[in-house]
């Protein structure tokens, strides 16, 4: 019984998946707002750390996200911002240089 | 034995064959160029229009509310260039002269001169597909030429959606900060086609990202400069020394996005496009390429999707023009010139040019409330310093 239940439902949602597809329905993304805000924090504070030149605090407020779960700790020295949300999730942004600015890796 | 007349003739050869010869070129002259420094007419601002610059900054520099709230207009700089010099300029807080922003999707008009140069150079053609440079195609999407992600007519099934809206609808966010991030033309190019190529317009920062992704694996491959081309073809010859474009893990530039540079330096781009492409006598951009640039699209003629009244696209640059093929009759713009357009990003940044009052304003920013900035009243406030 639980094994047809099962079937079912894993039927049904490549049916839907298939319609969707077929009917032009929005496509929706694996956009974890965990995975997203560490990544928009690294790359922006990075961004504006290191090509912008602001301070810590201008740019903790400049990328403030929402829903606003990101932490990030800055090394100056090797012009990094790791970032990181919830428990899994972290990021990577380093400088690289006076034309190319950050990269997120 | 001397022969005068062969000299002559040859020598008159000679200037029509020099590269940049100015003549040749159709360049408009100016007495100087900012390639170094802009000259500084403030002060005549200053002494002559008081009450139009304290109108100007009572709406642009007056911040409301709590700074954490981010609430209201929340300009960072403003730079006005008017007959070659500048004429104001102010900045906010730690904002400063030698201080880059963040340009968003200024980016857009970038590319698009980016690629008018690559154009120039044969380094692609418009009517190219964009599987003639890039890896990244389905078969579909092969039917994209360079010439639809310029007019953003791919047709690709994309939603050009920000921060505090969907985070899961956005192929935006799922492009800089998600799924897309670590090779964004490959991720723009595995959408599936939402309409046939050329038929409709949609706004897309895939299509930007896309298109100099593009163009820079063409310069790469028929030039072997695909690091270094916006620097030698555009930033450094327009002295935009202070420009950073970013780029995704894969090393293509972020052509929708993410250009940095000081508000002089943005000036300079639009100062650019204020000399139909030319700079100290030489053509950067191709004869023509801005007047194509800023004619309304003939896709967002037909079938412009996701756009109001009020918007009007050339080739990635903002035009202040009526469509009435979309029931767009008014001027987006109503108190600024009819022949103005702008360089547009995400939080407010806009580089204008208005040709008739050979006149450039740029104006970085930090809004974060729909809605709080009217662009039209900030021009016509900022025009009135040199109408």
């Amino acid at each position: 019984m639980k094994t047809s239940i099962a079937a079912m439902v894993l039927a049904a949602s490549v049916f839907l998946a298939g319609c969707a597809d077929r009917d032009g329905e929005a496509r929706s993304y694996a956009n974890s707002d965990l995975q997203l805000t560490s990544n928009y924090a690294a790359a922006e504070v990075c961004s504006c750390m290191f090509v912008m030149e602001q301070e810590e605090d201008f740019c903790r407020a400049w990328t403030r996200a929402n829903p606003a779960v990101a932490t990030f700790r800055v090394d100056r020295e090797k012009k990094r911002v790791e970032a990181s949300a919830g428990m899994l999730w972290g990021a990577t942004a380093r400088f690289v240089d006076e034309r190319t600015g950050c990269v997120l890796e | 034995m001397a022969c005068p007349i062969a000299n002559l003739a040859f020598l008159a050869l000679a200037v029509l064959l020099i590269p940049g010869a100015a003549h040749a070129q159709n360049c408009p002259t100016r007495g100087s160029w900012p390639t170094q420094a802009w000259p500084d007419n403030t002060a005549e601002t200053t002494a002559a229009k008081a009450a139009q610059i304290q109108a100007l900054e009572d709406y642009a520099f007056s911040r409301i509310g709590k700074d954490a709230e981010r609430k209201g207009i929340r300009t960072d700089a403003v730079v006005v260039i008017h007959r070659g010099a500048i004429v104001y300029e102010k900045y906010f807080g730690s904002h400063g002269p030698t201080k880059r922003h963040i340009g968003w999707s200024v980016t857009k008009s970038v590319t698009s001169a980016l690629t008018g140069m690559a154009v120039h150079r044969g380094a692609v053609s418009l009517e190219d597909s964009i599987c003639d440079h890039l890896e990244v195609g389905t078969p579909e999407s092969c039917q994209v030429k360079l010439k639809h992600l310029l007019q953003f007519s791919s047709g690709f099934d994309w939603t050009e959606l920000y921060e505090d809206k969907s985070n899961q609808a956005s192929s935006v966010l799922a492009m800089l900060y998600g799924e897309g991030r670590r090779d964004m033309a490959r991720f723009v190019a595995e959408h599936r086609l939402r309409d046939a190529p050329g038929t409709t317009y949609m706004y897309s920062t895939g299509e930007s990202m896309l298109l100099l992704s593009a163009v820079q694996e063409s310069v790469q491959k028929t030039l072997q400069k695909g690091d270094v081309f916006p620097w030698e073809w555009l930033f450094t010859p327009i002295g935009m020394t202070s420009a950073v474009l970013e780029r995704d893990a894969k090393g293509h530039f972020k052509g929708g996005s993410h250009t940095f540079a000081t508000p002089r330096d943005f000036a300079r781009f639009g100062f650019l496009y204020l000399n139909d492409g030319c700079w100290e006598g030489q053509r950067l951009l191709p004869e023509g390429w801005v007047a194509a640039s800023t004619r309304v699209s003939e896709p967002f003629k037909l079938r412009a999707l996701a756009a109001e009244p009020g918007d009007a696209q050339g080739r990635m640059w903002w035009l202040n023009q009526a469509v009435p093929e979309q029931g767009f009759n008014d001027l987006p713009w109503p108190d600024v010139p009819s022949d103005a357009y702008a360089a547009r990003g995400h939080w407010g940044q806009s580089v204008t040019v208005i040709p008739s009052l050979d006149t450039v304003v740029v104006r970085v920013a930090d809004d974060r409330e729909a809605g709080a900035f009217d662009l039209n009243q900030f021009l016509s406030l900022a025009l009135a310093l040199v109408r």
